[in-house]
């Protein structure tokens, strides 16, 4: 029991040495100093990585310990960074930490020291920092061999937009460094003498294979470079959602944005995590996710997405109830069933969703494209409606999709079917109208109508029937059937009333029949038109009831009045109505349009009530009249243009403008006035105002004046056009009175000269006669009073003829005849060949007595002289006479002093016989003309033929004239006499 | 499919024929080789072009010309003339096969540089490829001269061993433009070497 005793003291007593040294040591501050710091890089993600171990935790499981790290950069002074750790220190008390470098850490040497103090609560305070633990040096520099420059950090991968800092170690300092980047130098800053950073910015994605940074040694073959991979930046996923078509799959989608992927990197992945289940799965597709619902009806769902690459992570959560997201699937089977004219009913059915759900389905008409009706409907697997209110001939489609009933989200896809409804019989009778016109002296009615609207004709148009009843005979019903593509017909009557029907067909049946009754009285046309205005929205005509019996009115006009056919319109009215606006698109300015307003009567008769006229916008004249300058004299003339017509142009014409102007006339007539043409020049002007005056007379001119004038009509919008002027030039003022004398003197000499030509041969007779009388000469009375009163006239029987002259022409002759100018001028003498009937002497040689014929020939041009008088032409006269032989005078003169040269010669005692023709003159008397040694005395008197010579042959004027008569025959032959 | 015919028309005149019936003579061996000489020097231009447009600047700058850089496991083509000129034929064809022998597993090494930077460019990727089968083509003609003209076959080694695997993407740029431009200096060396053997063996 003592010896329990001792044993049990002893145990207390240690236990309480125990605890006191226990409580000494909490007391004191923990002396943790980290211990067995190693530093060490990793040059791949630039990191310096700390391993360091705490000792003396023995009586401790863990404890929260925080640790602060120095870290200086070249030397320890140069601390870069100071920051702290905390961690809780287990019985294992090998930690960890790294830092991540900005600057390459191959370009520098980095040291690394750490103190510790206890952070946890078991440990009362205060607590104290331990002692720094020693520098550990970090230096990648010793392992890069002896090139003698070094670039880094190499094969950097980065995000675009982010900030990248490199730098260079050269082994030389003497080394001049330049650095590029894609082919632009770059500039650094110095850490050290042979080692400087680059801190690019921003940097940009340049290319998938990367950005090349290289620097070159200069004077040296030394080039280095890394390449800076830059990655496009991980967008956050956009647009993500999830939905279910089933309640089984869960379908979420997402825009993934840009693709961040690089050579051997590939682009980022997306990860599907939900928060209530804790599943993650990772996404087979960039932008899309299959999730498998799971059997227990999990009802919320918190689904994060992320995207990661190697350079980061983006995320987004979206939380929803799975009932809340129900997509349902395109519905199927639409079918049309029991189409009429109006009605059709539409099925469809859906893929069931759960086993409760409701699907609120939307069904729409649409026509042409446009929604016609909607309709909701509440089905759990398959649909049906009853479509109403449809048009008959109808193209329309039906459309389906649907939604969950009891949370929307999202409608299904949209299946449609088209239908085409039943025909049915046209709704409205056709819109009709007629023309009355007389062919042949019989009335003949055109009648025209408008085609039915799709919506009035229920189907397709097979024909229209169109049935005509005599209303004054009654004598049965004349149908006519007109093809469906002809708006009108054409019927033939007579004078008689007749009332027609017409209906349109299609394969339901007739439309309600439209009448109109006809008579082949056209009525009372003559009635005045009225002008009317157009605007912009058309012509705004109005009139008067006449009879007030009227059911309805038409106003007729054509869409195009200057063609043919001229589009005949029409336009019904209420009897109620008595103005209305017609409109059309294919009224034109300056097109002048007619309106006929008809009254309908009750018997459904047309009569014409009033006229109109109008253009929707009056123009100017585009062209002007012809005119015709008429009764122009030396002070007027008139113009008319009546062939112009009023009714065709392009307005109303409200009259004409004469435009007159003059170069000599400064000032206006009375009733012109100046004006001035577009031109700058001026010009008078003159007004009609009415435009049915077409004539015009331009008055008080003057005479021999050039005036130029214009006609241009014009209309409320202006006049036509100023350029062609016509020119107009008033006669002399005496013109006329000389033209009344000149006239009569021209016809005067006319009825001479043809009086003359009537009695030629008469007055040849007188004046020139072939053969001259002897005893009609001039000559001889002449010598008979002068000289010798017994000197008479020697018969041709008196003479005995003793010797034939026979006139030899020898070759070679020079006188001529024909042609030549100088055939009457030579002065050279053919010796003749005489036959002489008398006895003669033998080897006559010389001069001697002789008797020659020769018919002289005289020239026709002296008796063409105005002289009746003739006479020989001699050689040997004419050059001794300078005067021409012209007058009868000088003609008188010639012939006596050659007479008497001859008469005086014979009486002188000439042997020779001289006979001389009435009119001959001698040929060689005049001595003084012979020549100096004539071969022969011409002392024969000759007889030579006469003849004429015609005036165009005739000898030359007499000054050079000293031709001979000649008697060369025509043909150069010998000639007998 | 046209591809892979295009390769198999070149291996075939790539690789020496195996024999059949009579074989070939020395000059026939020697035109062959000096044939595909001059086919691979028509083509070099282009695959220099090809490959530095895909590398990117410096590279693909107008006249970028790296004479200073050189890789030591590839044998130098330069050489003075004097030196040339007094090769016997063992020692040229031996030199010739050698540097191929380098310049084949140096494409080799290339093709794979290029997959990992520029997967994307299958015209630089087939180009490489074909001119890594010339080589080998040319590798084999001048085994084949060798052994017609009864001279000693070296044994191929491998002078890929000592290169840098974990070379950055730089210094692969680099090295491929080093390859391609040496394998156009001995394509011109080959074709000057046996235009010589060709003069001195004729047919």
């Amino acid at each position: 029991m003592a010896l329990f005793a001792v044993f049990q003291t002893s145990f207390l007593l240690a236990l309480l040495s125990l605890r006191a040294y226990q409580s000494e040591v909490l007391v004191e501050p923990l002396p943790l100093t980290p211990e067995s710091l190693n530093v060490s890089i990793d040059s791949a993600h630039q990191y310096l990585n700390l391993q360091w171990s705490v000792h003396s935790l023995a009586y401790y499981q863990e404890l929260k310990m925080l640790f602060q790290i120095q870290i200086s950069r070249m030397k320890t002074s140069n601390v870069i960074w100071v920051g702290n750790y905390s961690t809780v220190v287990k019985r294992d008390p090998v930690l960890h930490w790294s830092w991540k470098s900005e600057l390459p850490l191959e370009c520098a040497t980095h040291f690394v020291r750490m103190r510790s103090r206890v952070d946890d609560a078991k440990i009362p305070e205060p607590r104290f920092w331990s002692n720094w633990s020693s520098w550990k040096e970090a230096d990648a520099q010793k392992s890069l061999g002896r090139d003698p420059l070094f670039l880094f950090p190499k094969d950097k991968l980065v995000e675009e937009g982010s900030n990248v800092t490199i730098c260079y170690m050269s082994r030389n300092q003497q080394d001049n460094i330049s650095c590029y980047l894609e082919g632009q130098q770059i500039h650094g800053e110095q850490l050290d003498s042979n080692v400087s950073a680059f801190k690019l910015n921003k940097v940009s994605f340049i290319r998938k294979t990367g950005t090349n940074i290289f620097c070159k040694v200069d004077q040296k073959d030394v080039i280095k470079g890394i390449v800076l991979f830059v990655s496009k930046v991980l967008e956050e996923p956009k647009d993500f959602s999830c939905e279910t078509q089933d309640f089984k799959t869960l379908t979420c989608t997402w825009d993934p944005g840009t693709d961040t992927s690089l050579p051997k990197r590939s682009s980022q992945s997306y990860t599907l995590f939900e928060s209530f289940s804790g599943k993650k799965i990772l996404c087979e597709h960039k932008n899309s996710c299959n999730w498998q619902v799971d059997s227990d009806s999990q009802e919320m769902y918190n689904f994060t997405l992320v995207a990661e690459n190697a350079l980061g992570n983006r995320s987004v959560s979206v939380l929803f109830s799975l009932t809340h997201r129900v997509h349902p699937k395109t519905p199927y089977n639409l079918f049309l069933k029991n189409v009429s004219g109006t009605k059709a009913t539409v099925t469809w059915k859906v893929h069931p969703i759960g086993n409760y759900s409701t699907l609120l389905c939307q069904l729409d008409l649409l026509g042409e494209g446009n929604v016609i009706q909607q309709h909701n409907v509440s089905i759990k697997e398959n649909g049906e409606y009853l479509l109403s209110e449809l048009e008959p001939d109808t193209e329309y489609m039906a459309r389906v999709r649907c939604a969950d009933a009891n949370h929307f989200w999202k409608w299904s896809g949209s299946i449609s079917q088209k239908f085409i409804t039943a025909e049915a019989a046209p709704s409205e009778a056709l819109d009709v109208w007629r023309n009355v016109k007389s062919v042949s002296g019989r009335p003949t009615v055109t009648l025209f109508w408008k085609p039915l609207s799709k919506l009035h004709a229920n189907g397709k148009i097979l024909s229209y029937n169109v049935t005509v009843e005599n209303l004054d005979r009654p004598s049965g019903l004349e149908v006519h059937s007109v093809p469906a593509t002809a708006n009108g017909t054409e019927l033939t009557l007579d004078q008689d009333s007749y009332q027609i029907h017409v209906t349109a067909l299609n394969s339901a049946g007739p439309s309600p029949a439209s009448v109109i009754v006809v008579s082949g009285d056209p009525g009372n046309e003559e009635v005045e038109e009225e002008r009317v205005n157009g605007t912009e929205d058309g012509f705004s005509v109005s009139w008067k009831p006449q009879s007030g019996k009227a059911i309805g009115y038409v106003v007729e006009w054509c869409d195009h009045p200057q063609d043919l056919p001229c589009d005949l319109q029409w336009k019904n009215l209420s009897s109620n109505t008595t103005s209305t606006v017609i409109s059309s698109g294919a009224f034109r300015p300056g097109v002048r349009y007619n309106f006929r307003i008809y009254e309908i009567s009750t018997e459904r008769m047309a009569y014409l009530l009033e006229k109109k006229a109008g253009y929707l916008k009056e123009l100017a004249p585009s062209d002007n009249p012809q005119v015709v300058v008429s009764n122009l004299t030396s002070h007027s003339f008139t113009l008319s243009w009546k062939d112009y017509s009023t009714d065709s142009q392009l307005g109303f014409i409200q009259g004409y403008y004469v435009y007159l102007r003059s170069k000599a006339e400064k000032e206006c007539h009375p009733g012109f006035k100046k004006a001035t043409l577009p031109d700058k020049s001026a010009c008078c002007q003159h007004r009609i105002d009415n435009p049915e005056q077409k004539t015009f007379v331009m008055e008080n001119l003057q005479p021999e004046s050039v005036y130029e004038f214009l006609v241009t009509p014009y209309t409320s919008a202006g006049s036509g056009p100023l350029d062609a002027f016509t020119k107009v030039t008033t006669p002399d003022e005496y013109s006329h009175i000389l033209i009344r004398i000149i006239l009569p003197m021209i016809v005067c000499v006319l009825l001479i000269m043809i009086t003359c030509y009537l009695k030629s041969q008469w007055m040849k007779e007188k004046c020139y006669p072939d053969i001259p009388d002897p005893y009609k000469s001039n000559v001889l009375s002449l010598i008979k009073s002068k000289e010798n009163p017994h000197l008479t006239i020697m018969n041709v029987s008196d003479c005995v003829p003793d010797a034939i002259e026979v006139i030899h022409k020898p070759e070679g002759s020079k006188i001529q005849f024909l042609g030549a100018s100088k055939s009457l001028t030579e002065t050279e003498f053919t010796k003749p060949a005489y036959l002489y009937l008398l006895p003669a002497e033998k080897n006559y040689s010389g001069p001697g007595p002789c008797i020659c014929f020769e018919n002289l020939t005289y020239n026709e041009a002296a008796a063409d002289s105005g002289s009746c008088g003739h006479f020989p032409v001699t050689p040997e006269a004419l050059p001794g006479q300078p005067g021409p032989l012209t007058s009868p005078e000088n003609l008188l003169k010639a012939l006596e002093k050659n007479y008497m040269n001859s008469l005086g010669e014979t009486a002188a005692g000439e042997a020779s016989l001289n006979y001389v023709s009435q009119l001959a003159s001698q040929m060689s008397g005049d001595k003084d003309s012979l020549p100096a040694n004539p071969p022969e005395p011409v002392l024969c008197s000759e007889y030579k033929m006469q003849m004429a010579i015609p005036l165009g042959l005739a000898s030359p004027p007499p000054a050079e004239n000293s031709g001979l008569s000649s008697t060369t025959p025509l043909d150069q032959s010998e000639h007998y006499r | 499919m046209s591809c892979q015919l295009a390769i198999l028309c070149l291996l075939t005149l790539l690789l020496p024929p195996l024999s059949r019936g009579a074989p070939m003579s020395p000059a026939e061996r020697i035109t062959q080789a000096y044939n595909l000489a001059l086919s691979m020097q028509e083509n070099m231009s282009t695959l220099l072009q090809t490959y530095l447009q895909a590398q990117g600047s410096p590279f693909s700058d107008p006249g970028f010309s790296a004479p200073e850089l050189q890789l030591s496991s590839l044998p130098p083509a330069d050489i003075s003339f004097k030196t040339w000129n007094a090769l016997d034929d063992g020692e040229r064809l031996s030199r010739v096969q050698g540097a191929f022998l380098a310049l084949t597993q140096h494409l080799q090494l290339v093709g794979d540089d290029q997959r990992d930077l520029n997967p994307d460019n299958p015209i630089l990727l087939a180009q490489l490829r074909d001119a890594r089968l010339r080589a080998q083509g040319m590798l084999g003609n001048v085994a084949a001269i060798m052994t017609a003209l009864g001279l000693p076959n070296p044994r191929a080694e491998d002078t890929l061993g000592l290169v840098p695997f974990g070379a950055s993407a730089f210094e692969r740029k680099c090295r491929g433009y080093i390859v391609i431009r040496e394998y156009g200096h001995w394509t011109d060396r080959a074709v000057r070497d046996l235009a010589l053997f060709k003069a001195k063996y004729p047919s």
